[in-house]
């Protein structure tokens, strides 16, 4: 998959070419690439589907996503499915070059990533994919749609939407759209059901925890972990860490979501109380400064700092840097040391970015696999049903969750129960009492 | 009390289709003891035993009692607690199943539920009383009173008397020392008969086994014993298993308050008290644990288990369980700084882990009832904490104690060790016993099925890699499991 020959592809988009590390790696991108495909049947079920029904036919897609080996298997289905797909890096640290050789090296359409690329870079990137004057676009934190709109106004009139990944992302748009200033229909891919489910709780809660451990090889049986926010990842976290035998905090701001936290069993505190108790902080909010200057002055010696949000400002990291009086980069491997001035050290892990990327291989596939499903589908229903929907953020439909859920049961082995006809009209009816 | 031998002594016959009924259910529920019934139903190993037992007379006690005469054994039958027996269980054990109220065709059986000491001990001593003058051949014990009043006559008729009690003796001692009094008058010789007639005893529990250990380290000890208590799996399932089940029941029964979210203290983390966290915590409870021996203290914060003192936590958690084997440790005036309504309970062996006395002898505080087993102590600032069980034992006094399967497991040990100690006799020389792991296994194995367990079996060659015979003993006896 994905290594048809050019000629056999459809034709390259005219535009940019791509901008990626290491043209060589190709090679070693497209098998990693197929192992990610092996472990997304869902996917690979929706593909067989596009490949029939051409749902992208003459469609250009901009994408702003981590460049890993499961989104090189979504841009190879749309591609399937008729797309022209370009790609950028939704994440500088998260891109890996040689998936983005093997996605460049194929026809359907550009790839614009480097692993370490800067912040110049990173938005250089952004406007390489928008070049192609995209009809549908698919996003990961909203950076992609804010610049189109900020910045490439003229390309909005052929936007006919498109869907964006994560929970910061959507709260963005939510943010655009109340103020009017979101020009076309934008579906909230993360906010159905098999998504949160999946992608926030069970893979964000494995790949955090698979991130800390990678970056410290720190036992955690024993140790206080700090998680805050309990929202679906936060949870996620919370149980994994209890189930290997720590002892967890929960810190949020939301009552119905700390009282959840709390009938779990897991003692709720405010961060400035849960600071000095804490030997692992993992921050899983979509907000910012969560942990502040006042929060690092009290913390333990040695304790250990990551954020599994999407973006690097749970934890305030240039106050880190004014608290400390020396800073001992790479420890080890995405671990940095900042010393206080009484002596204490706190371990920064991936820089304050989202450590289950960076320090780990983020999502397992299996999670992606669901969460691309979504993507795919939802961005194949906006191609066909767009005029229907107004500007602004749409929930996937229900009808299309229920449909990825069923695909994934399926690639498990696993048979439920239907409805039968009268038990419909049970739940349908009014009439019935008891 | 009369002298007279009566067939057995409960407290309602009436009662025995209901405890019937209930032991029919239990034997579903028992399957190692239906198992031995079954494997044992030709041989009869306990043909020609008379077998005393001292054991709480509930209804998994009735399929154990009918387990041992189903394979050959007579058996006479004491409570080995004076609030432990359940009166429909005795009832039916005295009916038997083939008998009715009108004519009981059950085992002699002296119990009902709340003796006093007088009555409790004269119990004892008729389920040791044989008719025609026999004495018990072997000793079925939970706690070791029954042990405990053979090698005291014995001792007092070798001795030609017995001492009056001292300053300081319990009531109940007194009591004892009174039953030996008058059997020594009227049966000068008859405790010495017993004990020689004896071919030993098998105890159920820790205390007991305790009793049985400082005999033989002084020489006392008159017959061989077999120590049940320390098969794993009676002492597993018994402390961990079984108190995991039976603690939440306890609370749930006695207050019904929601667990989840509560902050709940384990004083204790040895088996007990990992039963009890696990539970408590299996509600969603945030438990903490106390402890004063640094390896189950590193266990329990492996466990993820925050690890303090009662002290440090006493004034802000909302459930307090003792679970040590020890006293002293709930003080009266950690009692008055808790929070109001705060729930306490125990559920070690002995009620004086929580300082019941020095609480009632707080200035000011009174006692409402609630139900029974559940008491509101008001302190004088009007604050009250609620006390389960009056300090005894909570998962028996407010719930029912140990499940079905959870004492086939200790039961099945027992029947094993009765047969090992009447058939082998000669195996086992004067001193205290552990069933040979082989049994151990068995009784683990006759449990296997009803859990739809599928055991993998070592091929030859990988027994001989390890070392082991292939149908075991697989570990070592000095494994912990």
């Amino acid at each position: 998959m994905g290594q048809a020959e050019p000629a056999a592809g459809p034709p390259r988009a005219a535009g940019p070419l791509s901008d990626i590390a290491d043209p060589g790696l190709a090679a070693a991108g497209l098998a990693r690439i197929g192992w990610a495909e092996r472990a997304m049947p869902v996917l690979g079920r929706i593909r067989a589907g596009f490949e029939a029904e051409q749902p992208f036919a003459g469609l250009t897609v901009a994408a702003c996503l981590h460049v890993t080996a499961e989104t090189g298997a979504l841009v190879n289905v749309l591609r399937a499915g008729g797309a022209l797909v370009h790609l950028a890096a939704s994440n500088p640290l998260s891109t890996q070059d040689d998936v983005a050789a093997a996605l460049a090296a194929c026809p359907g359409g550009t790839v614009s990533a480097r692993s370490g690329a800067d912040r110049k870079t990173y938005y250089e990137h952004i406007h390489r994919a928008l070049d192609c004057a995209p009809a549908l676009v698919i996003d990961d934190g909203c950076d992609l749609v804010t610049t189109l709109h900020a910045e490439r106004p003229e390309l909005l009139a052929g936007v006919l939407g498109g869907c964006e990944s994560t929970m910061t992302g959507v709260t963005r748009l939510r943010r655009m759209a109340a103020a009017g200033a979101l020009a076309f229909p934008m579906a909230a891919a993360n906010a159905s059901e098999t998504r949160r489910m999946l992608d926030n709780r069970f893979g964000t809660g494995q790949s955090a925890i698979d991130g800390v451990i990678r970056a410290t090889n720190t036992l955690l049986a024993g140790k206080v972990v700090v998680v805050a926010g309990f929202g679906s990842a936060g949870t996620g976290i919370a149980e994994r860490a209890r189930g290997l035998g720590s002892r967890v905090i929960v810190t949020e701001t939301d009552p119905v979501r700390a009282l959840d936290a709390v009938l779990q069993g897991y003692l709720v505190l405010p961060m400035a109380a849960a600071a000095p108790l804490g030997e692992v902080f993992i921050t899983a909010t979509g907000s910012r400064a969560v942990i502040a200057p006042a929060h690092l002055a009290v913390m333990r010696d040695g304790a250990i700092l990551a954020n599994a949000g999407h973006f690097d400002v749970e934890i305030d990291v240039p106050g880190l840097g004014e608290l400390a009086v020396a800073v001992h980069p790479e420890v080890r491997p995405h671990a940095d040391e900042y010393v206080l001035t009484d002596g204490r050290r706190l371990i920064l892990l991936a820089e304050g970015r989202v450590v289950n990327l960076v320090a780990a291989e983020g999502h397992p596939a299996a999670v992606m696999d669901l969460s691309f499903a979504a993507q795919a589908l939802v961005l194949a229903w906006l191609a066909h049903d767009h005029a229907g929907l107004a500007p602004g953020v749409h929930d996937v439909p229900a009808a299309i969750d229920a449909k990825i859920a069923s695909l994934m049961l399926a690639s498990l082995g696993t048979e439920i129960d239907e409805l039968t006809v009268a038990q419909r009209d049970y739940l349908d009816s009014w009439r019935y009492g008891c | 009390m009369s002298a007279e031998i009566l067939p057995f002594k409960v407290a309602d016959l009436s009662l025995a289709e209901f405890g019937r009924k209930e032991i029919r259910l239990a034997e579903h529920e028992m399957p190692g003891l239906m198992a031995v019934r079954a494997e044992y139903a030709d041989a009869q190993p306990l043909r020609g035993a008379r077998i005393t037992g001292s054991l709480h007379m509930t209804v998994q006690t009735a399929v154990l009692i009918e387990t041992l005469t189903a394979i050959g054994a007579q058996v006479r039958w004491a409570s080995c607690n004076i609030f432990s027996t359940q009166d429909h269980a005795a009832a039916a054990v005295a009916v038997g199943p083939d008998g009715t109220p009108e004519d009981p065709k059950g085992i002699p059986v002296f119990a009902w539920k709340g003796e006093t000491l007088d009555e409790y001990w004269w119990c004892t001593e008729q389920a040791l009383t044989w008719p025609a003058g026999d004495g018990p051949s072997m000793l079925l014990d939970d706690g070791g009173d029954a042990t405990l009043l053979v090698h005291k006559g014995a001792e007092y008729e070798r001795a030609g008397a017995v001492p009056s009690a001292a300053d300081g003796d319990s009531d109940e001692w007194r009591v004892v020392l009174g039953v030996l009094r008058r059997s020594l008058s009227a049966h000068p010789a008859k405790w010495t008969a017993i004990a020689a007639q004896v071919r030993g005893v098998t105890e159920e529990t820790t205390t007991g086994v305790h009793r049985l250990y400082e005999m033989a380290s002084a020489g006392t000890l008159q017959f061989p014993a077999i120590n049940v208590n320390d098969s794993v799996t009676k002492s597993k399932f018994d402390n961990k298993y079984g108190c995991r089940h039976s603690l939440v029941d306890g609370i749930n029964r006695a207050t019904d308050v929601l667990i989840g979210g509560k902050v709940a203290v384990v004083c204790g983390y040895g088996d007990v008290g990992k039963g009890c966290a696990e539970s408590l915590r299996g509600q969603r409870a945030r438990v903490i644990v106390t402890e004063i021996d640094p390896i189950c203290a590193l266990q329990a914060a492996m466990d993820g288990f925050q690890v303090a003192t009662l002290e440090d936590v006493v004034s802000s958690a909302d459930i307090f369980v003792s679970a040590t084997g020890n006293f002293h440790i709930i003080t009266a005036g950690q009692m008055s700084r808790m929070k109001h309504q705060a729930i306490v309970g125990n559920i070690g062996h002995f009620d004086n882990e929580i300082d019941m006395a020095g609480l009632a002898a707080v200035p000011g505080i009174s006692k409402i009832s609630i139900k029974p087993q559940v008491d509101e102590w008001v302190f004088a600032d009007g604050h009250s904490v609620i006390v389960l069980s009056e300090g005894r034992l909570l998962n028996l006094g407010n719930a029912t104690g140990h499940p079905s399967f959870v004492m086939s497991n200790s039961f099945t040990n027992q029947v094993m060790a009765q047969v090992e100690l009447f058939t082998r006799t000669q195996a086992y020389p004067l001193g205290v016993h552990t069933l040979p792991k082989h049994l151990d296994e068995k009784v683990a194995r006759l449990h296997l099925d009803a859990l739809g367990v599928r055991l993998t079996r070592l091929t030859r060659e990988q027994a001989d890699y390890i070392g082991v015979p292939v149908d075991g003993p697989y570990k070592p006896d000095h494994y912990r499991y």
